[in-house]
């Protein structure tokens, strides 16, 4: 059974149980109520196919053999409209032809009465994948989905040193939900009360991430209008995640390294330093022991980030959270956008279970949100989902970047009809040959590839 | 027939079911009753049925014994059995005493 705050987070589920006999319902009901699930009953097929008509059930425990509509024929009709809708089916008679029969039409577990307590809420948590090994919401880490064992150990030595100063280093693969961890780390110490600033190293301008990190004075630099602050002084308290760390300047290294030993940081253009309390989270998608063997990152920071290491597993690798991901996406797509929850069929689950990821958990965020959006039905097919993959969207250059393929193109064609002659070249492109020369350059084209030899 | 008092435990949180469930226990007693002077198996098998799987989750495992007697020999049409059983139950019910721990 589940701790009290798991209790806590089963009233988001709701539970219709099926069964002609009043005595049933009212034993099973109590037994669900007491998990804190919310329950519901009915006691025939058809009034349970009435009752979940708009209502936003997660489970149907029904009776297999009832007064006119049988617990087959209400299983059947529940998956006509979605095949994917959990049920569990109840026998007075443990018959296996029955058993694989409801198997078959997909119900989820096959339980005979007389049934036991604990054997229907563990059938229960692990159909609603709540069971201890799966579940969100216990307490650590509750905004991650998980049920493979690797995000469990994971998990589990995160949240051993999350209530401590101790300095965490997460590599791992872009899209892979470092910032996510970091987050649940702060969120599970005792600085969660103070601010959990995140700051990509990578995305800044060199020149502005010292002032960033540091804050500066005023007057410190041209532009320095006023006095500001810096990320590790507002993060005081608190914890300051800086992701993509391998891709920090090496004079900047320096300096960070020099505000973790003394714990003080010097604003840009001030001559006094300012005493901080910070927890330091790291991550990178880089190999950064190899970086620091190219000495492209100084040893001594590597290591005094790297204290406690943790490897965020790829998207292929906890392939087993795909269903579990897939329907979460799913569920937050019909929120964000007022529509009804579509499912994945069977297949097109297996289908996503096997691709390969290489834009991990943010490539199937897209993908998900891809496929609700292209199918017209309830339930998402494989062949949406094998479009869907294949017709990734292109990342979308920066104009720059189109620009700058546009004239490369334009400038090969040009050589190619000149057969490399430069002057030519430049009079058919308008310009002069100095310039023309110049262009070339750029792009690191070379005249005499286009020569006929 | 011993008139020794059988103790059965309970979880306190089926207490406020449980007066309700032993009344319909005893309209069984009479059903059973009824159907076995007629001779019903149809009827006996399908009350035995019920009791088998309520018995037990309700935390009476007696019940659940007794019931799945009364189904198995309903279909063997064996009435002595059935009888025996009927009076078994009968006598459980007369002698259990609940305590809610």
């Amino acid at each position: 059974m589940q701790a009290e705050s798991g209790k806590n987070f089963n009233n988001n589920y709701h539970i219709l149980i099926v069964d002609d006999d009043q005595e049933i319902l009212t034993l099973l009901s109590s037994w669900l109520s007491k998990e804190g699930f919310n329950v519901s009953t009915a006691m025939s097929g058809e009034q349970a196919l009435a009752e979940i008509v708009g209502k936003k059930h997660n489970l149907v425990i029904t009776d297999l053999y009832m007064n006119g509509m049988s617990g087959m024929q209400l299983l059947t009709a529940i998956h006509s409209g979605n095949p994917l809708f959990p049920v569990i089916m109840l026998s007075g008679q443990a018959q296996i032809a029955d058993a694989i029969k409801a198997t078959h039409l997909g119900c989820s577990a096959f339980l005979t009465k007389p049934i036991e307590q604990s054997e229907l809420i563990n059938q229960v948590m692990q159909v609603l994948r709540l069971s201890k090994n799966s579940e969100a919401g216990d307490g650590f880490a509750k905004n991650v989905l998980y049920r493979s064992k690797l995000m469990a150990d994971l998990l589990e030595l995160a949240e051993s040193v999350a209530d401590s100063n101790v300095t965490v280093f997460i590599s791992g693969a872009t899209g892979t939900g470092k910032e996510i961890i970091a987050k649940a780390i702060h969120d599970g110490s005792s600085r969660a009360d103070h601010p959990f600033i995140a700051v990509n190293c990578g995305a800044i301008p060199e020149h502005l991430l010292e002032s960033e990190l540091f804050g500066h004075e005023k007057g410190a630099f041209t532009g320095a209008s006023t006095r500001h602050e810096g990320l590790f002084m507002a993060a005081n308290g608190g914890t300051l995640f800086l992701d993509e760390i391998g891709d920090m300047p090496l004079n900047l290294q320096v300096k960070l390294l020099r505000v973790l030993q003394d714990l003080e940081v010097r604003p840009v253009g001030s001559t006094r330093n300012y005493p901080i309390d910070v927890r330091i989270i790291s991550a990178t998608h880089k190999d950064l022991e190899k970086a620091v063997h190219e000495g492209e990152f100084r040893e001594d920071l590597f290591y005094r980030l790297k204290v406690v290491p943790l490897h965020m597993p790829t998207l292929s690798e906890r392939c087993d959270d795909i269903p579990l991901l897939a329907d979460h996406f799913l569920r937050q797509y019909a929120e964000h956008n007022h529509k009804i929850i579509k499912y994945f069929a069977p297949a097109a689950i297996e289908y996503l279970m096997t691709a390969a990821w290489p834009g991990n958990v943010r490539q199937l965020i897209n993908v998900v949100d891809l496929c609700a959006t292209l199918c017209r039905t309830n339930v998402i097919p494989l062949s949406i989902v094998k479009k869907a993959l294949q017709d990734r969207p292109i990342e979308i250059k920066t104009l720059k970047e189109v620009k700058q393929e546009c004239e490369k193109n334009y400038l090969v064609s040009v050589l190619r009809i000149s057969s490399g002659h430069v002057a030519n070249a430049a009079r058919i492109a308008g310009r002069n040959r100095t310039e023309f020369y110049k262009l070339l350059g750029q792009h690191s084209l070379d005249p005499s590839d286009y020569r006929h030899k | 027939m011993s008139l020794e008092k059988i103790i059965v435990n309970i979880d306190p949180d089926l207490e406020e079911l449980i007066p309700g469930f032993l009344e319909n226990r005893i309209k069984d007693i009479q059903i059973l009753e009824k159907a076995a002077g007629q001779q019903d198996f149809a009827a006996l098998k399908s009350v035995g049925h019920s009791l088998k799987g309520v018995g037990g989750g309700y935390g009476f495992a007696k019940i659940t014994e007794l019931g799945a007697g009364i189904e198995a020999s309903a279909k063997e049409n064996d009435l002595e059995r059935i009888n025996q059983l009927i009076s078994d139950l009968a006598d459980y019910l007369q002698r259990i005493e609940v305590k809610f721990q």
